[in-house]
């Protein structure tokens, strides 16, 4: 009995110590929020590291949850790099004063026009347009055909089969309401969404989590990216097929940036430096990602630009009506 | 008039109890330290939670209550957690009841087997009630498509499932505490009212139910405040039934709106912290037990086989559920991918021993950390409430105690309002998920401590002390010797709650530190049920394998102790 309580403590301090971080490889370490699918993100980080010998530790968070740690973070800013994301979420952190501008010499030759920032704020490195995930099996038993269009999402046959994440998480989602504004109008675009509403079964803080929902078949109809909808449906063995608006859909411009007061600015431009070479972009091909360096090479069955109509989508605008828009949303929408 | 009295006499003590003080400098600065750390880890935060809402440029305002008020993604949220707490609470107390009785009143075989299946839930990692009702009742789970074929549809996302999985996760509480209050109910009442003729059901309406009923309110509360608190089952069932704890999260995380979740949190925190005074300070004091009666083994039991064998049912019914919902998560984190290929694979381990590594390290090394410090603050603290005089002691106890009522989401807010920025930035690094690990579970070694200190006659220690030993060694060689019973409780306790933690530690992670719990959220955010249902049962073994370890030392080498949650106050926190 004596000594059982130095012998029960002594277990703890053994299994903190077995577990604690050797102290000693503090060297190179790069910070990094990503907006990425974890085990997507884990591809190209695991990558990054094993080239470069650089370590990467990194938290995982929707877009809009980046958006705001780093707003409550920048008297002390934690990590250097913000990595993977829709533009307009960066032109709304750039707003905030939250990115330092870069302009990467390997990104130089291809990334032009919208596939950065104009101030070289952030930096595109994928492309991907938003589509709806149908679960197949549903809509054999149901003989319907696939949502080909914004306005078939409102059938009523869809009551309570369709699912989207929450436009202020989910860059995913923030995308699908800037796009419906773009197409609709303002006013329109609410008034659709409050109609849309009656059909969502539930939302998602993630924007790609409805994919799965779609291929478990809790839901019929998940509003997703594209490269979500195959990289996490169709590829995985969910009977999920994808289909594209007819009158035209949003897409993004996937984005990385330097974080403003970021401790480890030299190993961000690296990592952003990395992302933008051939081998690096030739990876997007896990995920069905398009590159956007032209010489990398693109998934069979990946969704191509030419491949579905596309809006001219305005980011800018986007990013700089976020905040908006989403207690707008809020007010509309009630949730 | 008396209370005026007992006030001017503790007035009149305190100068005399400061100059005792004084003589014992050790005691002294124990004392100071512990309360200038209850108030920087406990209190700071609250307060600035407080500071946000109502100080409107420098004065002190409402107006952040009446904006929230007026939008109806505000008020919804409030009008749920509260109806859903209320259902929640008496279903739960329900349950735990037929429970205790069973255990307690009725000739039942097995018992041993339903008591550990009621407390079993205590252990149960956030999510994994959530995750196995979808593997369950889900369009794809194991009870709607494969043994009802789809007849039947199920509404698990909502009111129905969220009632359902919270309950089977609190029922414990109320099982624990009523199954105290029923065993100190003193038999012979009982046994009188038989001799005189009353019929057993009789008995139990009019001697056993009015005795119990105290307990049963109390469970209620308890029940009522975990369902507000919690944060893992509704981030994953609400769908539309949109919950406070999540909306201040979501308000906070995705929105960066601080006044906004401050405010929520405050809304959260009131109808917490009134349950808790309530059940304090009203219906602990009704009780009708008496404390230090041990109970009688020739207590005739219920025995009319019609009575026993349905309560025997029912509680092999309940028990059987419990288990389905257990056995679902281990199954699922064998499927390949569910749903739509039921191969059974190793794969989600294999995810979870190499992307998941560091976060069950983290978890380990931030949790055996923080378990051992939380274990012996508690005694401490408990040892000078119960046994020294000094000036503020009664709100040291309620401060410390005051983690049981502050929902987890409450603290976390208050967490990163008070330590993200100077004079103490503590955000991102180790020490700020410790420090809300020990302090968020102080209160559990606080009451066991309180309760086993409360027995243990001041005699022993004063005789140590007429005997030159001063304050510190009495301490050790006389105090913590009697009361490691108890203290090896509450570490149990508490390293459960560490492993388990999220609606709190969820608001402070960052890159450097992560949770187990926290891949969880990130897997079922993403719906990898699979991988999600890995991690779940991996946090399950490392807890049963720590407490087993704890068991057979304390067997070993202390003469057979059992270490139980016995104390029904030590799982009001969550």
């Amino acid at each position: 009995m004596k000594y059982i309580t130095p012998i029960i403590l002594g277990i703890f301090i053994v299994v903190s110590s077995l577990c604690s971080p050797p102290v000693a490889k503090a060297a190179d370490v790069l910070h990094m929020y990503t907006a990425l699918d974890p085990n997507e993100a884990k591809i190209y980080i695991e990558a990054f590291q094993n080239e470069t010998k650089i370590n990467v530790e990194w938290v995982r968070m929707s877009a809009g949850e980046v958006l705001t740690r780093l707003k409550a973070e920048s008297k002390n800013p934690q990590v250097s790099i913000w990595y993977g994301g829709p533009s307009a979420e960066f032109i709304a952190g750039k707003k905030e004063g939250l990115l330092v501008p870069y302009k990467s010499p390997v990104g130089a030759p291809f990334l032009k026009g919208n596939l950065k920032d104009s101030d070289d704020y952030w930096s595109g490195f994928y492309f991907g347009a938003i589509g709806f995930g149908n679960n197949t099996s549903w809509f054999e038993k149901n003989k319907v055909p696939y949502p080909a269009s914004w306005q078939d999402l409102l059938k009523p046959e869809f009551k309570g089969q369709i699912s989207i994440a929450y436009p202020y998480t989910s860059g995913t989602a923030f995308t699908t309401l800037a796009t419906l504004v773009m197409i609709l109008g303002e006013d329109n675009a609410f008034e659709y969404w409050k109609k849309l509403d009656a059909n969502i079964h539930h939302y998602n803080t993630s924007g790609s989590a409805c994919v799965t929902q779609a291929g478990l078949g809790e839901i019929a109809i998940g509003i997703a990216f594209s490269h979500d909808i195959l990289a996490k449906g169709t590829s995985k063995g969910y009977p999920v097929k994808g289909s594209f608006p007819s009158e035209g859909t949003g897409y993004e411009i996937g984005g990385m940036a330097l974080v403003t007061g970021g401790p480890e600015p030299e190993l961000a431009k690296k990592f952003i430096d990395w992302s933008l070479s051939k081998p690096a972009q030739d990876l997007m091909k896990v995920w069905f990602r398009i590159p956007l360096n032209p010489e990398a090479e693109i998934a069979a069955g990946a969704t191509k630009a030419s491949d579905v109509k596309l809006i001219n989508y305005d980011d800018e605008w986007a990013g700089n009506n976020n905040k908006r828009l989403i207690e707008k949303w809020r007010q509309t929408i009630g949730k | 008039m008396i209370q005026s009295k007992r006030f001017a006499a503790y007035l009149k003590r305190i100068p005399s109890d400061i100059k005792k003080l004084l003589k014992e400098p050790f005691l002294l600065t124990g004392i100071l330290l512990v309360n200038v750390f209850l108030f920087l880890f406990i209190v700071l935060p609250l307060f600035k939670i407080f500071q946000l809402s109502f100080e409107v440029e420098g004065h002190f305002s409402l107006r952040i209550f009446y904006e929230l008020m007026s939008k109806s993604y505000n008020v919804r949220p409030l009008i749920h957690s509260l109806t859903l707490g209320t259902a929640v609470a008496i279903l739960g107390t329900l349950i735990g009841f037929i429970f205790a009785y069973a255990i307690t009143r009725v000739d039942i075989p097995w018992k041993r087997f339903f008591s550990v299946t009621a407390t079993f839930p205590i252990i149960a990692p956030p999510f994994m009630m959530s995750l196995s009702a979808i593997l369950l009742f889900g369009k794809q789970g194991f009870v709607s498509k494969m043994i009802l074929q789809n007849v039947v549809q199920f509404k698990i996302y909502g009111f129905y499932g969220l009632l359902v999985v919270e309950t089977l996760t609190y029922f414990s509480t109320a099982y624990l505490t009523l199954y105290g209050v029923l065993q100190a109910i003193d038999p012979a009442l009982e046994d009188a009212a038989l001799d005189l003729g009353a019929s057993k059901g009789k008995v139990f309406r009019s001697i056993t139910l009015p005795l119990a009923t105290p307990g049963i309110a109390s469970a209620i509360l308890l029940i009522f405040s975990q369902s507000l608190a919690d944060f893992g089952n509704p981030m994953i069932l609400a769908g539309n039934y949109t919950i406070l704890a999540t909306q201040a999260y979501l308000t906070i995380v995705g929105m960066y709106d601080m006044k906004g979740g401050a405010a929520l949190a405050i809304l959260l925190l009131i109808p917490s912290l009134i349950a808790f005074c309530v059940q304090k300070y009203w219906v602990s004091r009704k009780s009708y037990v008496t404390v230090t009666g041990k109970p009688s083994s020739t207590r005739i039991k219920m025995d009319h086989p019609v009575t026993k064998y349905s309560i025997f049912g029912l509680c092999l019914i309940l028990a059987s559920i419990i288990f389905l919902f257990y056995g679902m998560v281990f199954f699922g984190s064998l499927v390949k991918l569910w749903g739509v290929n039921h191969t059974l694979t190793l794969n989600n381990y294999r995810h979870v021993f190499t992307v998941g590594w560091e976060f069950i390290k983290d978890t380990l090394l931030l949790s055996s950390i923080a378990t051992p410090i939380a274990g012996i603050l508690g005694m401490i603290i408990a040892f000078l409430v119960v046994r020294k005089q000094f000036p503020g002691k009664r709100l040291m106890e309620l401060v410390s105690l005051l983690t049981f009522a502050v929902p987890g989401t409450v603290v976390g807010i208050g967490y990163i309002l008070a330590f993200n920025q100077p004079p103490l930035v503590l955000t991102g690094t180790a020490a700020i998920i410790i420090l809300l690990f020990i302090f968020r579970d102080l209160a559990v070694g606080v009451q066991t401590g309180i309760a086993e200190l409360q027995q243990i006659d001041p005699s022993i220690e004063e005789a140590s002390t007429d005997l030159g030993a001063d304050s510190a060694r009495t301490f050790r060689k006389i105090t913590l010797p009697l009361i490691t019973p108890a203290f090896y409780s509450g570490l149990a306790f508490t390293f459960v709650k560490c492993m388990t933690a999220i609606s709190a530690v969820i608001f402070v992670v960052s890159g450097k530190w992560n949770l187990i719990t926290v891949a969880i959220l990130g897997s079922v955010e993403n719906s990898d049920l699979a991988q999600a249902a890995a991690f779940s049962v991996v946090i399950i073994i490392f807890i049963l394998l720590a407490l087993w370890l704890i068991q057979f030392l304390v067997d070993r080498m202390g003469g057979g102790r059992k270490i139980k949650f016995e104390k029904p106050e030590a799982i009001q926190s969550i």
